[in-house]
Formats: C-alpha cells, structure tokens, sequence
C-alpha cells in the first residue's frame, strides 16, 4: 500500500483540523483586514465594519482557544492517544533525514533519505508514518499558534499586565510580535495549503485530513504479495496541470506581497510605528491575492468535508443495498469491497473497486494509534 | 498697586494664541480642582457624563507638602520633595511625538499638518493600543460598557479632546482654558507656555521623557533651560 491512503487522524482530530482551520482563517481574515486596512477595506466591510471587525477577530480567537483546549485535553485523557504527543518528537532517523535532504539539495547525495519520504507511492514499511517535514508542520504550526494565542490573549486582557503594559515600547512589542507571527503563519498557510491540495497524488484534497480513519479503508495484507502500492492506477485530473500553476503564482505572489508589505510598513521584523497605511496598486494587489490563496484553502476544507459526507453517505447507501432482507450477512461488507459505491480517490472521486486489496473494518495497518499530522 | 508694577510683568490669559502649530499644557500651580475646565468642555461638545474628554487628577488629596499648601509645586518636585496636594487638567495635549499616533494600527489616529492629533471614526476599531500607548489618559472608550463592546472587550470607538479645534479655526481657545478661572490652562506656541510659565514662577509637573513626548525634544529644552 501506500501512504497516501491509509486514515491517519481520528474524527475528532479530523472535526478539530476542519474547525481549527475555520477560526484560523477567520483570524486571518480579520487580522489582515485591520493590519492592511488600506489593501482589504472591503474586508474590513465585510467582517463587521470598523466597530465589528475586532469583535470577529477576538470572537475567533476566542472559539480557537476553547477548541484547542479542548483537542489538547481530549488527545491527553485517551490513553491510547497520549504516545501520538511522542510520535510527533523528532529522532535520530529524521535528523539523518534532514542533514541527507539538505546534501541532496546541494548535490552531494544521490537519492533523498528513506525516512524523508512521505507522499510517492512507496509501501507502508518503506516510509515513516510522519517524516520530519510532517513533524516540522506541526511543531511550527503548534508553537506558532501557542505564541499567537497568548500574546493575543495579553493584548485582549491588557489589564493583565497593567502594571508595565502602559508604555509605547510595550504595546508595540506586543502588537508588533503578534503581527510579525501571523506574517509568518500565514506564509506557512499558504504553502500548506499549496502542499496539501496541489499534489498530483492528492489534487485537489488530501482526503485523510477529512475522513477519520475508522471509515477509511486500509490494507493488512502482506506487502510483500504485491509488487506495487496501486499508485500507477490513480488517475491525474485533466485540470491538475493549469491549476497548480496557477495555484503556485498565486502563493508565491500572496507570501511575497505580506512579505513585502510588511517591511515597507516602517521596519521588520520589529516596526517603528505601526501605521500600516500609505498603500499602492501593486501591493494592494498582492496582499489581495494572498488573501485569495486564503479563501481558496477554505473552500478546499469545505470541499474535503463535502467529499468525506458524500464517501459517508455512499458506504450507507450501499450498506442499505446490500442487506439481505431476511436479515442475512452482507456479502459485500464482509470482502471489504463497496459495490457500486467504491472509495474516493484522491482525486476526489470514486475508484474502481478492484484497484486494491483492502479490508473496511476500520483498523489501521496495525501500525500505532496514529493520530499524528503530516 | 498692579501686578506690572511689582515685577515688571504681567501674566498672560490662558489662551495666548490659537490654530495652527498650538500647543496646550497645564499650569498645576494654578490650577485649583473647580472642575470648571470639565463643566465648559461637557457643556461645548455635549458629551456623555462618563466620557472624560478632560478631568482634572488631584493627587495626595489632603496632604500639605513642605512648602505649605499651596504653590511652589514644581520646584519641590524638581528638589526631589513630595510637593502635596497637586491637581493637574488631564487632557489630550496633542503631542509632538505623539505615542497614540505611532501605536495605531489602522491610522485612525494622525497627527495633522497644524499640530492637532486627531481621531477618524471610521477607521477606529477600538483596540485600545492608544489607551496604553498615551502617558496622560487621554484616549477614552465611552462605549466600551455596552452589550457586545463590554462581552469581547473590543472598546467602541475611541474619543478624547479635539483640542476645540473649530473654535481655534475662528480664533477662539479650546472651552476649557476659555472656562478656566485661574488660567490654570494655557494655550499658544511652545515658547509662549515656556515664557509665562517663567513668568509666572512656575514650571513643568512633568518629567523630562514626557515633556519630550508633548513638545518634541527641541522645543522641550525651551522649558528645562527654566
């Protein structure tokens, strides 16, 4: 098999991705829209006007706080997802892994590092459940987001800190270290985004962010019976091509643009004053685009869980259907195939069902408890 | 026997001149806590009982300072002593270096062409950065108590004191020093408020970083030269 197919997050991991990725972008949105005021006023209008904006904003945050709270609490009582706070803990094999990619980029290396794969078509005991890269999201995105929280949690509740908050030097380094962080995540956002929606492997979702892995089928034969992963037979949208070049100048413009506006904003990384107005054409434009990439990564979270309800319904319908009505045993449940029905693709379709040899009991493929990202 | 003729000086008014490139500063040696100043400003912009465009802060009510009960405040200040009870008219004093200015996110607040600091409605969003970045208090939230402004903290839409500016504009000064009884506020260029503050035998309550804040650091030196 691949690693492109088996369930890798629970469902209440795959619900916390889908809303967490709903508050973030709404922070986002809102964020920019007062920190670009000048480039996004029509945002600024839409999330609720000047005196509605920061309501969203905190409203957001706020629901963002209560729900990783809540994630973090419930992946730490489960025992039998407290080892994934382990699993996502770098280790000798990825830093050979990193030190090997980095010689490969130079050209010192033949071939990247085993360990360092994660998406092509290899067997599930050639390739890490989450490679470095993997555990790198993670941990960039989980201290990002722990750093954006408190610091916007001290900017909300100033009295908190009343006793040395009252000075410009302060505030600034607050507001400024809040921004700057929001720079940097939405830039890995948006390559995130780019990531895991423009594979060809995935395009245009990666559906094991969407379906948890107690209804996605997966293999428990033995790997070695069978020469290849399946990979050859997954079929390349005719769209791929166009979109992900298109996809591809869209981010590249979006992070260069909040890039680039955020120096020409009076300093970076730490501004002198935090006027971010003064705007032009060109910037307008760019910061819009990545705005665009933004929305774009939010309609595809939608699409994953339009495609993840649209799978469910089908596996029920075909339930339905093959019940015997004497109350017999369903043939098709039983050898895992899905009449009619099949299984999404990654491309977001259906696949035929002879394309692999799978069992649906909703098991994994006997690896860990795996409720790790990548 | 006038004033004239005992020092040769006289005091000014309060207002000594008005519009652009006017400066706004408190003498505390004067000033008495009526709470004149806040009556003339409510009355002139009709503003909520709440909102204190200017209010006046009395400290060490009741105390006498080693020089008696009143007068020769700044100077005990300056000789390192407590100088007693002390009220001081807070208000916008429209920096030079103005920190609410460089601490807005969204420009909402700008310091004009003639010297003014002043507020976009539109454009505020209520974070309240000017609230912490302005030494003085100035900034206030009038509805930052209601429904849905007080549950997520946002503040409402900032307000504080324009400085009367369409007064000044018809070469009127700002209601409250007009009010003030015993000039206790003075309006005019920086080098004016340096001279009479001279004149008057008084000086700055402030120190040297806030003076710096108000007046810029030039103009600032004209009241430490005192």
């Amino acid at each position: 098999m691949t690693n492109l197919d088996h369930g890798k997050f629970s469902r209440v991991t795959t619900t916390f991705h889908s809303l967490l990725a709903l508050t973030v972008f709404f922070l986002f949105f809102t964020g920019y829209a007062i920190a670009f005021n000048t480039e996004l006023w029509w945002m600024v209008e839409l999330m609720g006007g000047n005196e509605g904006v920061l309501l969203v904003h905190r409203f957001a945050g706020f629901s963002l706080i209560l729900l990783t709270g809540f994630w973090v609490s419930y992946m730490l009582l489960r025992s039998t997802s407290r080892s994934n706070f382990r699993g996502v803990l770098p280790n000798r094999t990825d830093i050979s892994a990193f030190v090997q990619d980095i010689k490969f980029a130079l050209g010192r290396a033949d071939e990247r590092h085993p360990a360092a794969r994660q998406f092509a078509g290899y067997k599930a005991d050639e390739v890490p459940l989450i490679s470095y890269i993997g555990k790198g999201v993670v941990w960039i995105f989980t201290v990002e987001l722990l750093l954006l929280m408190i610091s916007g949690l001290l900017i909300w509740r100033k009295t908190w800190l009343i006793d040395f908050y009252n000075s410009q030097s302060v505030v600034m380094a607050f507001v400024a270290f809040h921004g700057l962080l929001g720079v940097i995540m939405l830039m890995g956002v948006m390559f995130h985004t780019f990531e895991h929606g423009f594979h060809p492997a995935f395009y245009p979702v990666e559906m094991k962010a969407f379906l948890p892995k107690d209804r996605t089928p997966n293999f428990h034969d033995d790997p070695d019976e069978y020469e290849t992963t399946g990979i050859e037979r997954l079929r390349l949208r005719s769209s791929w091509r166009w979109a992900t070049n298109v996809m591809g100048v869209l981010v590249v413009v979006g992070i260069v643009s909040v890039m680039m506006a955020s120096l020409s904003y009076g300093g970076y990384p730490v501004p002198d004053r935090l006027q971010f107005n003064e705007g032009s054409v060109l910037r307008t434009i760019g910061v819009n685009v990545g705005m665009l990439v933004l929305l774009i990564g939010l309609v595809l979270s939608m699409y994953g869980n339009v495609l993840r309800a649209r799978y469910v319904r089908q596996r029920r319908e075909t339930a339905e259907r093959t019940t015997a009505a004497d109350g017999g045993e369903r043939e098709a449940d039983r050898s895992g195939d899905l009449e009619g029905g099949g299984r999404p693709g990654t491309d977001g379709g259906t696949r035929p069902i002879d394309d692999r040899s799978t069992t649906d009991d909703g098991t994994n493929d006997g690896r860990s408890d795996d409720d790790v990202g990548g | 026997m006038t004033q004239d003729e005992r020092s040769g000086q006289v005091m000014s008014q309060g207002v000594m001149s008005t519009g652009e490139g006017m400066r706004i500063f408190p003498d505390v040696e004067a000033c008495i806590d009526c709470g004149g100043c806040v009556v003339a400003c409510k009355r002139t912009w009709d503003r909520e009982i709440h909102n204190q465009r200017i209010d006046i802060t009395t400290m060490a009510e009741g105390r006498a300072g080693p020089q008696g009960e009143n007068a020769d405040k700044t100077d005990r200040l300056a000789a390192g002593e407590r100088p007693g009870e002390t009220s001081l008219p807070m208000q916008c004093y429209h920096c030079e270096n103005a920190p609410c200015v460089s601490v807005c996110p969204t420009n909402a607040l700008q310091k004009e062409d003639d010297g003014f600091v002043s507020v976009s409605e539109d454009l505020c969003v209520g974070c309240q950065y000017c609230l912490s970045g302005c030494p003085f208090g100035a900034p206030q939230f009038p509805d930052s108590n209601e429904g849905t402004a007080q549950l997520f903290g946002t503040g409402g839409i900032m307000d504080k004191c324009t400085g009367c500016r369409e007064r000044q504009d018809v070469q009127k000064g700002p209601a409250c020093a007009e009010e003030c009884a015993t000039d206790a506020i003075l309006v005019g260029s920086a080098g004016e408020i340096a001279d009479e503050l001279e004149k008057r035998d008084s000086g700055s309550f402030f120190n040297d970083e806030a003076m710096e804040i108000i007046f810029g650091a030039d103009d600032a030196q004209l009241f430490s030269d005192q």
